[in-house]
């Protein structure tokens, strides 16, 4: 238990490394949410629409907040599998499948948090119908965070399949880059899933991606009562189980055939 | 009893060819790594592993080190069988890859061997004692809280290391581990195995092309070419059956270099000849009174064959 705590000091430590990267990372996001917010307002100055505006709002600056930890980016574990290094961390006494997905959350939680952190303040700072509202009570917040964590469960177990099937194609860039995509859309990171069409919504909804920060952020400004936490609970359960074990099927399986290219 | 036992290890790769015109699908070959190797080696030995690139050695050693899995044959490690028993295996054993890197790139060395501790489990007091000896053997003192990716060449390898041995692992894979060193750190590091391999009683399987590295620490090398294993014993028999030629170099104060007979090779380099002969067909007294008697000889050294030629010599009657 302590190695796999200490991936995540580890990960915390390279994150300070790079404050450059933190504080670029906040302004770039805050950026994007300012200009989703002003879109919203015009939007809803012409045409208002049936969710209040301020939960839009929220929205956008949850998405903003924690797009680092939906966003697929480990370009060193790529390299790795490019190079030959993860030749290390294949002789290392753990388990393999379990570090990864360590060191994916220790990844995204910590370069998440270094980020969120200021910019959920910055966000409070703003004025008026610019900035994030208050949660719709404390049970509330407490639901929205507990989703949180599920759906980060859930998109590390993801990030471990996309990285099986780089050890065999040996280059991530062109499914991550897909993924990416895939994961803003669904996701909501680019146009909330609540103004989708109520018929699309049934589905996507139900997709993994959804479970990321979709449904916590819905529980948060309270569009989703807290008599449907239970629901949102069991589809991001069944969903983590169903792709951890896909993952560890996959893990498992390339272990057998493994081939580490040159020298 | 031996520590590692090898019988009839097999490994292959499948290699995809580019795709020819007017077909479908890319032709696929099949590369045997390893044709069933066999050997064993006792605790405490430190063994040379040597063969010319693409024999296999890495691919060894990757399976040994519960990276790979062999296609055939079998291998025990300590009695353990690395590929099935992964994790009780790898905890007993140090590998360094010349050309990877284990350390995080950007953070001190420090934390990396922090990391390195957790990982492995070594308890608290072990670790410290374990470090500080290290620091000092690998004199790596003043780069500690250095990230890696400031340090040179040799302080890398000097970190990588250490970083394999915090563990204190019984059996020592090490695959290039020299590569691209200056002098200084080369004669260090060799140093510092031979001192690891006698007192700590650590196996070594040391795999190089630097045959320097091996003449310096390992009386037993086998040698693998194709994915055979074609020798297996001590380093002086293997050269003795290609050490066949001597080289002298002369340099005259008056005079210029005679004629020579066919069976003498002759370059120049200035004003300095090097000659190189086999005495059994040129007797060296016989070479050199002709040398003598050609005017005043300034300066002679008289070399033995370079080791790197006695080996390419055995590679390609071997026709690796």
């Amino acid at each position: 238990m302590k190695a796999y705590l200490a991936i995540f000091r580890m990960r915390l430590k390279m994150e300070t490394q790079y404050r450059g990267a933190v504080i670029g990372g906040v302004f770039c996001q805050m950026f994007f949410g300012l200009i989703l917010v002003a879109l919203y307002r015009a939007l809803y100055a012409g045409r208002p629409q049936a969710l209040p505006l301020s939960s839009v709002i929220t929205y956008v600056w949850l998405q903003q907040a924690f797009f680092r930890m939906v966003l697929s980016s480990d370009g060193d574990l790529a390299d790795k599998i490019r190079t030959g290094a993860i030749a290390y961390d294949l002789c290392r006494p753990l388990n393999l499948y379990g570090y990864y997905y360590l060191r994916a959350m220790a990844m995204k939680l910590m370069g998440s948090l270094l980020r969120a952190i200021p910019m959920l303040v910055l966000a409070i700072l703003l004025p008026d119908g610019w900035g994030i509202a208050a949660p719709q009570s404390l049970p509330h917040l407490l639901a929205g965070l507990f989703g949180l964590l599920l759906g980060l469960l859930c998109v590390c177990a993801l990030e471990n399949i996309t990285m099986a099937i780089t050890m065999r194609t040996l280059d991530s860039r062109g499914m991550q880059a897909m993924l990416n995509l895939l994961m803003m859309i669904l996701s909501g990171n680019i146009l909330p899933l609540t103004l989708f069409p109520d018929s699309w919504q049934k589905v996507i909804t139900l997709l993994p991606y959804a479970q990321l920060l979709d449904a916590p952020i819905r529980l948060y400004t309270g569009e989703w009562a807290l008599s449907q936490f239970p629901r949102v609970l069991c589809i991001q359960g069944a969903w983590i189980v169903f792709l951890v074990a896909l993952g560890l099927y996959f893990w498992r399986q390339n272990q057998k055939r493994i081939v580490l290219q040159g020298g | 009893m031996s520590y590692i036992d090898v019988q009839n290890l097999s490994k292959s790769f499948t290699l995809r060819k580019k795709r020819e015109k007017g077909k479908l699908l890319r032709e696929k070959t099949e590369i045997q790594a390893l044709k069933e190797i066999s050997f064993s080696i006792g605790e405490g030995e430190l063994v040379g592993y040597i063969g010319p690139n693409g024999a296999g050695k890495s691919t060894t050693v990757k399976i040994l080190s519960g990276i790979l899995t062999p296609d055939g044959g079998s291998a025990r490690v300590g009695g353990l069988i690395p590929w099935k028993e992964r994790k009780r295996h790898v905890q007993r054993i140090g590998v360094v890859f010349g050309q990877r890197s284990q350390l995080w790139w950007d953070v001190p060395i420090m934390d990396s061997f922090q990391l390195l501790r957790d990982i492995y489990r070594v308890p608290e007091d072990q670790y410290k004692k374990r470090l500080s000896n290290l620091t000092d053997a690998l004199d790596l003192g003043a780069i500690m809280k250095t990230p890696l990716r400031q340090l040179s060449l040799g302080q890398k390898m000097r970190a990588e290391l250490c970083g394999s041995l915090l563990h204190g692992p019984g059996l020592l894979f090490l695959d290039e581990p020299t590569i691209g060193l200056d002098a200084v750190s080369k004669l260090a590091l060799r140093d510092f195995l031979k001192e690891e391999n006698e007192k700590k009683g650590t196996t070594i399987l040391l795999t190089t092309h630097d045959m320097e590295d091996i003449a310096a620490l390992c009386s037993r090398v086998m040698v693998l070419g194709h994915g055979k294993k074609l020798f297996d014993g001590q380093l002086s028999h293997l050269l003795s059956r290609y050490d066949t030629v001597r080289v002298i170099e002369v340099r005259y104060g008056s005079g210029i270099l005679p004629p020579l007979p066919d069976c003498c090779r002759m370059e120049r380099n200035g004003e300095n000849y090097r000659i190189t002969y086999e005495p059994e067909k040129m007797p060296t007294a016989q070479l050199l009174s002709l040398l003598q008697g050609a005017g005043e000889i300034r300066e002679l050294t008289a070399q033995p064959q370079n080791i790197d030629h006695m080996i390419a010599a055995m590679y390609k009657e071997m026709d690796l």
